[in-house]
């Protein structure tokens, strides 16, 4: 990993700490609380942002994708399965955060309701993106193959955001991304940012040090021993 | 990568801090600023927020690790 990047992964990852740090005084000591659901809805500080990071990598991966698939750069693969990896693990923050939510506010864990469904969806899509890279015995068809997974399982982020809309949903509707506005509470709109930002830098900075892992690895395959590289089709090992 | 990994260390204990707190005042009855306030389901917050955590913690340290080992292999 060069040093350029192990120091810029390094810069965000305290900034996003600090940011970190900052939503958590804020969620606990500063916010005020709900007044229907009470203090279960300050995982809202938490679950939106994870959801914004996940549908930004999975952005990334589909648009690092689309330019592998055209240039053959090797570097937008690395990038693609960077973010793809960090996608998962947002997905799952929202997938296992909300429905602890959804218990106290809604009286159920799950319900097969479109937003939740359609997540659920984006989740299995890209643990499909790691299966194909890693199914095929030549690593280059694997890695076209799960840059088409990738490109077309972004075709599910914009029908997360209007399945509330279009379709009878329990999940609420948008609070901030509205035509008219936000209508949140000033200092819940407040912290939401800080958590948004606070994820952002912590994903950016975790996606370099994944890409850095992803670049060694490539190293390693060049230098033709293979079978000391680690997770070699570049998947969640 | 034993700095990365020393750093999620420190940073995984920074994160209890406040936590600490937090239970101390839900627990703290009428003094406390959340008295008053609809507690339903706090349980509920502090797990959503250990398993985020958890989650994220645990793909630093797994990126970590991974790249630990590649880089000791390139070295060697």
């Amino acid at each position: 990993m060069s040093r350029n990047l192990r120091w810029s992964a390094l810069v965000l990852g305290m900034l996003g700490t600090a940011g970190a740090l900052a939503l958590h005084w804020m969620v606990f000591f500063w916010v005020p609380t709900e007044r229907t659901m009470g203090v279960v809805q300050r995982i809202f500080y938490i679950h939106v942002p994870a959801a914004w990071v996940a549908f930004m990598a999975f952005g990334i991966v589909a648009l690092a994708s689309v330019g592998y698939l055209w240039l053959k750069d090797e570097r937008l693969d690395r990038a693609a399965v960077s973010a793809a990896e960090g996608g998962m693990v947002f997905t799952s923050v929202v997938l296992l955060t909300g429905p602890l939510w959804g218990k106290v506010a809604w009286g159920t864990w799950w319900t097969w309701e479109p937003r939740l469904t359609l997540t659920l969806l984006l989740w299995f899509i890209y643990l499909g993106y790691f299966l194909v890279r890693s199914a095929t015995e030549n690593p280059e068809r694997g890695k076209r193959f799960a840059a088409v997974v990738g490109i077309v399982g972004a075709l599910d982020i914009p029908l997360i955001h209007v399945s509330v809309q279009f379709f009878r949903s329990l999940h609420p509707p948008p609070v901030v991304l509205k035509p008219e506005g936000p209508t949140l509470d000033s200092e819940m709109l407040v912290t939401l940012f800080v958590g948004l930002g606070a994820f952002t830098l912590l994903f950016f900075s975790f996606f370099l040090f994944r890409y850095g892992l992803e670049y060694a690895r490539n190293q390693m395959v060049r230098r033709g021993t293979p079978s000391e590289v680690p997770g070699l089709s570049g998947g969640l090992s | 990568m034993k700095k990365l990994l020393v750093w999620t260390a420190a940073l995984g204990v920074l994160w209890l801090v406040p936590w600490g707190e937090v239970v101390a005042q839900t627990a703290g009855g009428a003094t406390s600023p959340l008295a008053g306030q609809s507690l339903r389901g706090y349980t509920h917050m502090f797990v959503a927020y250990f398993i985020a955590w958890a989650l994220i913690f645990g793909w630093v340290i797994s990126i970590a690790l991974r790249l630990g080992r590649l880089e000791r292999n390139l070295k060697g």
